[in-house]
């Protein structure tokens, strides 16, 4: 072999190298799905529509195997456990702060955190020293079954998209702040009240669990009605007092029972007297100067507040998913605050949930330290994605 | 998060509102005469009992030959009530006189009979409406909208609709109104001219609640839940606490 030929030896490398202007072309290369006429509904079962689903089909295989260029640099490298189920991060790049968990000194992504890094290009995943595709992280990652870890990954990409940080909801932990009830004023109640109203920040389950948070709840629902209706407090007054004795036996409810100190029944007040949505028209001249008749009519009252709807077996049970975050608020995973929503996911095809259904969870929400207003968010079939909010007369 | 309804006033709106009641109450004891057939209470015109007075004063009913109250002028033209507003009328208020085609005057017994005919679900629905009734609203049908009512403050010349209301019976379980296209749909609809779609589920306390049976005063073993749902835009609301 130390006798090598003279002739020049041609290298023919085994890959191809694309020229930079050929880089840059596929690296933002922008695909449209092709719209063709109205949206149909039903099948018809024609050779045409065959072939037309045959090209559609085609086309869009086309498209997705077309070749994406991203740059490799500032990739996160983590493995698949397969043992385990679970996304290992063994080399972090960039900002984790809303990523993942950590569990025995390792640190571990979701699924659904693994698939969307992974879809950003921020991270690497490798299963048996091979880098996974995209669609191999698809089926690794969501399983090939059907389940809803679909569902919960769109939602959990498209709301990341719009700006929120989603975690992991935090289950209920009852053991609330007990000790510091006796710190809280009145006066804390009132901003917490006002944070509620103005900033949609739910008041913190302390305060909830306070002396003063009632009292000053109804103190202050009352001087807005006096503000709306321009009327004299003493009538107020007197109203309140039978109201108070007509709600006495909601006194007995079990909510919040291990942490709520002996109060008066006076507080007890707008906590449970029932809350009509549509009540805003009782503030104008009409009604005052025919409230004999109006009176007269109230006849069909509103399901008071007592309604145990733990005990009500024919509703369903609906799973809050995520909690969201603002970015601007804050938000640290080792001391987390009460989140801005709670989503729960309505899967294709689950009828929306009902009056009592919403109640159900967020009495259930009401045991953890920290709630939040609940985001309904509907998958529809053609997974597009909305999100809802339920206001309820409770 | 506080929910206030939407109140929107119209622009093309009258001043002359001011002096109308919501109720057609009359000092001199006369009534209005209404004849039932079969779909709604029919009210001719009287010297002494202008129909023109029923509508002013709440909005009840719709002109036979105008697209709202009766003022196409025609000599003939009648005020066409609906089922619940001339149950309210007839023996809440006590204004109406309600009639059958024969001329008999109907008891409340055979007016219950004759709505449940036409409508199975009358009674919750004369529920919703006394109960939204008692909270000062003014009541339309909801039909152009897809639902049982719409809800106005002061009348549909001086504001927009508030909400369109659909009414929910508690015995089906799983009613429709809440099957994700249907909610969605009646949303959109409303959403277009600024409405919130408002859900009225009727309980009953006692199991043996019979529609058939009940009374004026019975319908109190009947109680209410409200729910609004309200489509939310996750992106703006993002967007908007980040401008801040």
């Amino acid at each position: 072999m130390s006798c090598a030929p003279a002739n020049v030896i041609v290298i023919k490398p085994k890959t191809e190298y694309l020229s930079a202007a050929e880089l840059i072309a596929q690296r933002h290369a922008e695909a449209e799905t092709p719209h063709n006429g109205l949206k149909r509904t039903s099948i018809e079962g024609s050779a045409a529509e065959q072939e037309e689903l045959k090209n559609a089909y085609a086309n869009l295989r086309h498209r997705l195997s077309a070749r994406r260029i991203e740059r490799q640099a500032g990739r996160a490298i983590a493995v698949w456990r397969q043992d385990q189920q679970a996304v290992e991060v063994l080399r972090k790049d960039g900002k984790f702060e809303s990523f993942g968990y950590s569990q025995q000194g390792k640190f571990y992504l979701e699924y659904y955190e693994a698939l969307f890094l992974l879809e950003l290009n921020r991270l690497q995943l490798e299963y048996c020293d091979m880098i996974v595709s995209v669609e191999q992280a698809y089926v690794l990652l969501l399983g090939e079954a059907a389940s809803d870890k679909y569902n919960n990954y769109l939602v959990y990409s498209a709301l990341s998209r719009a700006g929120y940080i989603v975690v992991k909801h935090q289950a209920a932990c009852p053991a609330a702040q007990t000790t510091s009830t006796s710190l809280v004023t009145s006066e804390d109640c009132i901003w917490a009240l006002l944070e509620e109203a103005l900033g949609n920040k739910p008041v913190p389950a302390h305060i909830k669990a306070s002396i003063s948070y009632n009292a000053t709840q109804a103190r202050m629902a009352e001087l807005k009605q006096q503000i709306i209706s321009q009327t004299s407090a003493s009538p107020d007054e007197n109203r309140m007092e039978s109201d108070l004795q007509s709600n006495f036996k909601f006194e007995t409810r079990k909510r919040r029972a291990q942490s709520e100190p002996q109060e008066g029944t006076a507080s007890k007040k707008a906590n449970t007297s029932s809350k009509s949505l549509v009540d805003n028209l009782k503030a104008e001249a009409s009604y005052a100067k025919f409230q004999q008749i109006f009176e007269k009519l109230d006849i069909v009252q509103l399901q008071s507040a007592d309604y145990d709807s733990d005990k009500d077996a024919r509703l369903r049970s609906f799973k809050i998913s995520f909690d969201l975050h603002m970015h601007n608020d804050g938000f640290r995973r080792s001391a987390p605050k009460a989140p801005t929503f709670s989503v729960v996911i309505l899967p294709p095809g689950e009828p929306f949930p009902t009056h009592n259904e919403i109640l159900k969870c967020q009495r259930q929400q009401q045991l953890a330290e920290h709630t939040a207003p609940l985001l309904i968010i509907s998958v529809s079939e053609s997974k597009q994605i909305q999100a809802f909010i339920y206001y309820i007369s409770c | 998060m506080e929910f206030t309804p939407h109140l929107k006033r119209k622009r093309s709106s009258c001043k002359e509102v001011l002096k109308l009641a919501p109720f057609p109450l009359r000092d001199d004891g006369q009534r209005y005469k209404g004849a039932f057939n079969g779909l709604c209470v029919e009210v001719v015109d009287a010297q002494h009992a202008p129909i023109r007075t029923l509508h002013d004063n709440g909005c009840y009913g719709k002109g036979s030959a105008s697209r709202g109250g009766p003022v196409s002028g025609e000599a003939d033209e009648t005020l066409l009530l609906g089922l619940e507003e001339a149950c309210l009328l007839g023996y809440y208020l006590g204004v109406l006189e309600i009639r059958d085609m024969l001329g008999n005057e109907l008891s409340w017994q055979a007016y219950v009979q004759a709505a449940l005919d036409y409508d199975r679900q009358f009674i919750y629905k004369l529920a919703s409406y006394l109960y939204l009734k008692s909270k000062n609203w003014i009541i339309k049908s909801g039909i152009k909208f897809g639902g049982d009512f719409l809800i106005y403050k002061q009348g549909p010349r001086q504001y927009h609709a508030s909400f369109l209301v659909l009414v929910q019976v508690s015995g089906d379980a799983m009613h429709t109104h809440y099957v994700a296209k249907n909610l969605k749909g009646v949303q959109r609809v409303a959403e277009t001219s600024d409405k919130d779609v408002l859900i009225l589920r009727l309980n009953q306390l006692n199991d043996d609640f019979d529609p058939a049976l009940c009374t004026p005063a019975s319908l109190q073993s009947l109680t209410i839940e409200e729910t609004v749902i309200r489509r939310f835009n996750y992106t703006s609301f993002v967007q908007s606490k980040q401008k801040q």
